[in-house]
């Protein structure tokens, strides 16, 4: 099995529905010759041509909304917003136009639109280029959410979604782009809403997303060693949510930390929490404990924004607390 | 300066009394003679009326068992400040060595609401799962010690509670599950008074009596349309108290280093309901009709199995009656109710071959034994009264 980080895996499923395909194409700011900020689309200029791997003005506005309108013709678009915070200048098209046609054509006209987008702190961007915005999109009916934490998860997931005929906010993260992980020789895609239980516990499971689900694999090490058992599960698509693994897991451990890098208010944790005190109401044996970030903007001081956001640690710490004892 | 409510001694020889629940919360205005929470002492469970006025600006103890004078609330002014040590909890009586270990003087208000062993609010704190195991298993959550954060019983605490002694190793079936009952207050008082009464050397002495012209009135009181209906029992507490202001001796406490004569028959019935024996007492026996003593009866009883007797109603008894003969119990020995020197065991009346007069006649009869503390009553003393008794039950014109 080829080992692959986490941006060539991003490529890789680009390149394979592009090569199998002519619908899908790539769109973005400074994605061809550059080959976009973060590197991914490096290389498919020359492979696939101008036609198909697209610069756009600095509009997200325009650029999901063209995208939207090749959807509709059609097409199987993967538009690229550079930082998830732009996804804002964007929302009028995502939420209002994007995620509501299917519905208000009674299904005559399908949106088989990819945003790709990627954020997240540990690098010191200050407020406006590391936000973790996947909640606000997962409000929205109509739209499917995708949060991929590995290599291989982000291929076979974002292979689905381009193929998805509903409209998919795909969401990466910025410090993970470097990680390598195994996958299949052939890329296999991932079913939307399916969970991936990265390691198996049975004192208490931690629901994580994005960098967290590293996070709190070590953090599930470091627990290990007190003598607790923790079971780790990535959602990987925040909508549809694979509640019954969730719900399963809960029920098993009898405990659960969800945590995110986005800030914990209203954050995608609580939606959890509130499914799993819902459906496992009588399995709970300690509050659910949630993990996020502070409730601030990000500060540019890297010594802040680590405070800011939550590590191992914090993760470390919410275990303890649903296994804890008086005395601890 | 606000005031501390203290836990009130309610009764004679009340050491402590559990808080069941507040009827007021914290910041909620309270007026004095007001419920303000409800207490189960050892026998009954009574709401308690707030001896200041002003807003209750601090509950101690949410729930639990407290003893006497200890500080459990603080009613002072709105928002007035309050100390955070508690103060000096001041038992009534200055030397007692075990309510002094219970009650470190620098506790703060804050540990004695810790203590309150994850019961907040009136409620008890558990996780649904502990809930749930609780409720399949059987386990009071009651019964108990949360380990959880904040004393939360814990998934944990109720299996250990549920799996209670571990089962002999080789068990070859599986054993049927036991149950564990967690003792109440009232069976913790029972068990203690019943250990207490086994120390005083009884004996007793029994005699039947022939209850057909007891009977005849009973029967002529009901045709009367008597409501309550009057009973056996009602008859017999009647024609006891009459026994007991003839033979004063029987209507005693033994105290130690005196025995005291009451100068009234206050006859305490024992009650069996659901949540264990309680003996309410019926003041002036000697001085009421049976009327009264059946509408008096009725109305403890009705009381006692709904739990809403008072401390009051079960104190000051002189003597005791227990009546099984509804059950069809023929003849029992009942254990005394210190400190009353003598208690009645009742069996049922029945049809029962009889020698008068040379021949065989079938009579009813019930048959009495006496429990007496023999410290204060001697086996004569005790067949005097007995005697009197039955002649009583079976000649009722002479009890008048």
């Amino acid at each position: 099995m080829p080992e692959l980080s986490y941006r060539e895996a991003v490529r890789d499923a680009l390149a394979t529905a592009m090569r199998r395909d002519d619908e899908v194409f790539v769109m973005g700011e400074d994605i061809a010759e550059m080959g976009g900020s973060m590197g991914v689309t490096q290389g498919m200029l020359d492979e696939f041509g101008p036609e198909r791997v697209r610069n756009t003005p600095i509009s997200e506005m325009a650029l999901v909304g063209a995208g939207i309108g090749a959807a509709m013709q059609g097409m199987r678009p993967v538009v690229e917003v550079m930082y998830e915070d732009f996804l804002t200048l964007a929302c009028e098209q995502i939420v209002n136009q994007a995620a509501k046609h299917r519905y208000m054509s009674g299904g005559q006209v399908k949106v088989p639109l990819t945003v790709r987008t990627q954020g997240g702190a540990g690098w010191s961007p200050g407020a406006q280029h590391a936000q973790q915005l996947e909640a606000w999109f997962v409000h929205v009916p109509g739209l499917k959410v995708v949060f991929a934490s590995t290599p291989a998860d982000v291929r076979g997931l974002l292979y689905t979604s381009i193929y998805d005929d509903n409209p998919v906010v795909f969401f990466e993260h910025r410090t993970l782009y470097g990680i390598k992980e195994e996958v299949p020789d052939e890329l296999e895609p991932i079913e939307l809403g399916k969970a991936r239980v990265h390691r198996e516990g049975e004192d208490v499971t931690v629901v994580a997303t994005g960098r967290l689900v590293h996070e709190a694999l070590r953090a599930a090490e470091e627990a290990e060693g007190e003598g607790v058992s923790v079971e780790v599960v990535d959602p990987r698509t925040l909508q549809p949510l694979d509640e019954e693994t969730l719900v399963a897991s809960v029920k098993k451990t009898n405990r659960c930390v969800v945590a995110h890098e986005a800030v914990t208010r209203m954050g995608f944790g609580a939606e959890v929490a509130a499914v799993l005190q819902h459906q496992a109401f009588d399995w709970l044996d300690a509050p659910i404990e949630r993990v996020g970030a502070r409730f601030t903007p990000l500060p540019f001081a890297p010594v802040m924004e680590e405070w800011v956001v939550p590590h191992a640690a914090d993760v470390l710490e919410a275990i303890r607390r649903t296994v804890g004892r008086n005395g601890h | 300066m606000a005031t501390e409510i203290k836990l009130p001694r309610l009764g004679q020889g009340m050491e402590s009394g559990t808080i069941v629940r507040w009827l007021k919360s914290e910041g909620e205005p309270v007026e004095k003679g007001e419920p303000l929470y409800e207490l189960d002492t050892d026998k009954v469970t009574q709401e308690v009326e707030a001896d200041a006025s002003g807003v209750l600006l601090r509950i101690a103890v949410e729930e639990g068992e407290v003893e006497v004078g200890r500080t459990i609330a603080l009613i002072g002014q709105e928002g007035e400040s309050v100390p955070d040590e508690a103060p000096t909890p001041a038992p009534e009586e200055p030397a007692k060595p075990e309510a002094k270990r219970a009650a470190p003087a620098a506790q703060t208000l804050q540990q004695t609401v810790a203590r309150s062993d994850g019961r907040g609010g009136g409620r008890i704190k558990a996780s649904p799962l502990a809930r749930r195991i609780a409720r399949e298993r059987g386990v009071e959550l009651s019964s108990l010690q949360g380990t959880g954060p904040e004393g939360r019983i814990v998934a944990e605490d109720v299996e250990r509670a549920a799996a209670g002694p571990a089962p002999a190793a080789a068990a070859p079936a599986p054993p049927s599950e036991a149950e564990v009952v967690p003792l109440t207050s009232l069976r913790r008082t029972i068990a203690r008074r019943m250990t207490e009464a086994w120390q005083a050397p009884a004996f007793q002495i029994s005699t039947s009596a022939d209850m057909t012209r007891a009977l005849a009135i009973r029967a002529r009181l009901v045709e009367r349309g008597d409501t309550p209906k009057p009973t056996i029992s009602d008859l017999l507490t009647k024609v006891s108290a009459a026994a007991l202001m003839r033979h004063r001796e029987v209507n005693a406490l033994y105290e130690g280093d005196a025995v005291r004569l009451l100068a009234s028959a206050d006859i305490g019935m024992a009650v069996a309901t659901e949540r264990g024996l309680l003996v309410p007492v019926i003041r002036g026996c000697e001085r009421l009709t049976i009327p009264e003593i059946a509408a008096a009866r009725a109305d403890l009883v009705e009381r006692a199995r709904s739990g809403k007797l008072q401390q009051a109603d079960l104190e000051g008894g002189s003597f005791t009656i227990s009546n099984l003969g509804m059950y069809g119990v023929e003849q029992f020995v009942a254990v005394l109710n210190p400190p009353q020197a003598a208690i009645l065991a009742v069996g049922a009346v029945q049809e029962t071959p009889v020698a008068r007069d040379g021949a065989v006649e079938i009579r009813p009869l019930m048959t009495m034994t006496l429990t007496c503390d023999h410290r204060s009553v001697d086996g004569a003393t005790a067949a005097d009264f007995l005697r009197t008794l039955k002649t009583f039950l079976e000649e009722p014109g002479l009890a008048l």
